[in-house]
């Protein structure tokens, strides 16, 4: 079964919003949020059996994240890659932990980074920043340079020796 | 017996890189594991998204410091396939260069490393000699050593210079030279056949469920590289094997290492033979590069790095930044969920050497 005549039963079997080929061996194909984990566990099934990561994407204007499930068949040498859109407002997803353990790691990351709750996810404490204390930083309204300033103020350089530095031109 | 908490790393003589895991040992026997990231968190992701397409380029190969080149690949691979670019074929000739003479300088760095954690300080010293002949070519090709800035969007920077091509041959009939020696040197050795044979045993099921690639995966007896499965640049076009392990332990990792190096010296010997002499090595792409803008879309782009599998998953939305970059480092599994799962039952020594062997690289976890 080639990766065109898999879209098309996984078309029949769930709610596909979108689909789309950068290849004919990678693809990108938008799922409803309450079918993904059967679909997750349905391509393993076939061979999609590695998670290359979990991204997330923040889509402020349409108020949504979109989390981005990147899988590999290293039998049928194929990419899918399954997006689904979760509200940004309360975000909450359940954790794919059962099908793939190794989610655990990058739910973790995704939480820290973009403030999204996975349910289920036993482990949820940051991971990479110390003592962070604003919204998490990517997002798209966090801007990194307003808070480093307000967080570490303008600092007051003064030149030691200043008045000994000779100015091009004074010299004589 | 009474346990302990031992914090090992970052600042400690068995660990590479600035990167902790915080064990609870039972005399030396590790009870529980976790790892603590975090040490070079730079925000890449976060800085790429205020940047133009082509100031981005100066600044991914940071995210991995001993092996930078496959950062600007899979960053240029990802944006041509959003926009359609088709590169010319001499820069693919070129990139398949760069990138093995990349990975032979990673293994050769990673592999010393494993000389650190046994106590075999010869090891680390050659290594590193060695690698530095191979930083001579790039600095012959790129001007730089390290950070190398050449594969771009479209293609490479500049032709190759007048001449690299007998230097390239005689540090590689070098390197072949010196093969044997780290065989006998090290591989033969004593110390790390009893420090690693038989340690830290991977099954291919558990690399399965970790989502492990490269050398980790390989030496459990499959083949499984994205070179031979999804091949990108030059790689369809000339002949190489992969080295394959049986045992999963991780004398088999080191050793498979090894044989990688000779790959990849054969893989520059066949791209220096028929690499075409003439023709473009990038694409201009229309416009002032201050002002690119990349076409709406999205790609997922990966490459095999000398740790396994390393892809960017970049959203463009026809501005003149990218809306987002995500990176997936190789060392991603084994540095977090396998170091949570697997070390637990082994021995405080084994820790660097899972470390050394399954070639956690901190920079990329923490990007």
């Amino acid at each position: 079964m080639n990766l065109k005549e898999l879209i098309s039963e996984l078309k029949n079997k769930y709610r596909v919003l979108d689909e789309k080929f950068n290849d004919p061996n990678h693809t990108f194909v938008s799922i409803v949020p309450d079918q993904l984990h059967a679909a997750l566990g349905e391509l393993k099934s076939y061979g999609w059996k590695h998670l290359s990561t979990i991204s997330c994407v923040d889509w402020i204007d349409d108020n949504e994240f979109e989390l981005v499930y990147h899988l590999w068949n290293w039998d049928s040498r194929s990419q899918i890659s399954l997006k689904t859109r979760i509200s940004r407002s309360n975000p909450h997803f359940p954790t794919i932990m059962h099908i793939f353990p190794t989610a655990k790691y990058y739910e973790r990351d995704i939480h820290e980074f973009f403030g999204v709750e996975f349910d289920g996810n036993s482990e949820m404490e940051p991971l990479f920043l110390e003592f962070w204390d604003d919204i998490p930083p990517m997002r798209k309204d966090f801007d990194p340079l307003k808070y480093s300033r307000e967080k570490f103020g303008e600092r007051d350089y003064k030149v030691p020796f200043a008045d000994f530095i000779v100015e091009e031109g004074d010299q004589k | 017996m009474k346990e302990f908490e031992l914090f090992f790393g970052p600042n400690h003589p068995g660990m590479h890189g600035n990167f902790s895991v915080h064990l609870r040992v039972d005399g030396d026997t590790v009870v529980k594991a976790k790892p603590v990231p975090g040490f070079l968190h730079r925000g890449f992701e976060k800085l790429m998204e205020r940047r133009l397409w082509i100031q981005n380029l100066a600044l991914i190969p940071r995210i991995c410091v001993p092996e930078p080149d496959i950062n600007e690949m899979v960053y240029a691979m990802a944006v041509e396939k959003i926009a359609g670019i088709e590169v010319p074929e001499k820069a693919h000739w070129i990139r398949t260069l760069i990138l093995e003479l990349g990975r032979i300088a990673a293994h050769l760095f990673s592999i010393g490393g494993i000389g650190g954690a046994t106590g075999l300080y010869t090891f680390p010293y050659w290594a590193t000699a060695d690698r530095d002949s191979v930083l001579d070519i790039f600095e012959h090709i790129s001007g730089a050593r390290i950070y190398h800035m050449y594969i771009i969007i479209g293609g490479v920077r500049k032709d190759l210079p007048e001449g690299i091509d007998s230097l390239i041959r005689e540090t590689m009939d070098y390197l072949e030279s010196r093969i044997p020696e780290y065989i006998d040197l090290v591989m033969k050795n004593r110390i790390i056949q009893t420090r690693l044979r038989g340690k830290l045993v991977l099954t291919r099921e558990m690399c399965e469920e970790m989502c492990i690639t490269g050398v980790g995966l390989r030496a459990t007896g499959v083949d499984y590289d994205i070179r031979k499965y999804d091949p990108y640049a030059a790689y369809e076009w000339v002949d190489f094997d992969i080295p394959v392990g049986e045992d999963g332990d991780a004398f088999t990792r080191g050793y498979l290492k090894l044989l990688e190096i000779q790959q990849s010296i054969r893989i520059i010997r066949q791209v220096l033979d028929k690499m075409p002499k003439k023709g473009p090595v990038n694409v201009k792409l229309p416009g002032n590069a201050l002002k690119w803008r990349i076409p709406p879309g999205e790609a997922y782009a990966h490459v095999e790095s000398s740790r396994g599998e390393y892809g960017y998953y970049v959203v463009s939305t026809g501005e003149t930044t990218p809306y987002r970059v995500h990176v997936r480092g190789a060392s991603y599994p084994q540095g977090l969920y396998g170091i949570e799962k697997y070390l637990p039952g082994t021995r405080i020594e084994d820790v660097p050497l899972w470390l050394g062997t399954m070639d956690v690289c901190p920079p990329e976890i923490d990007r």
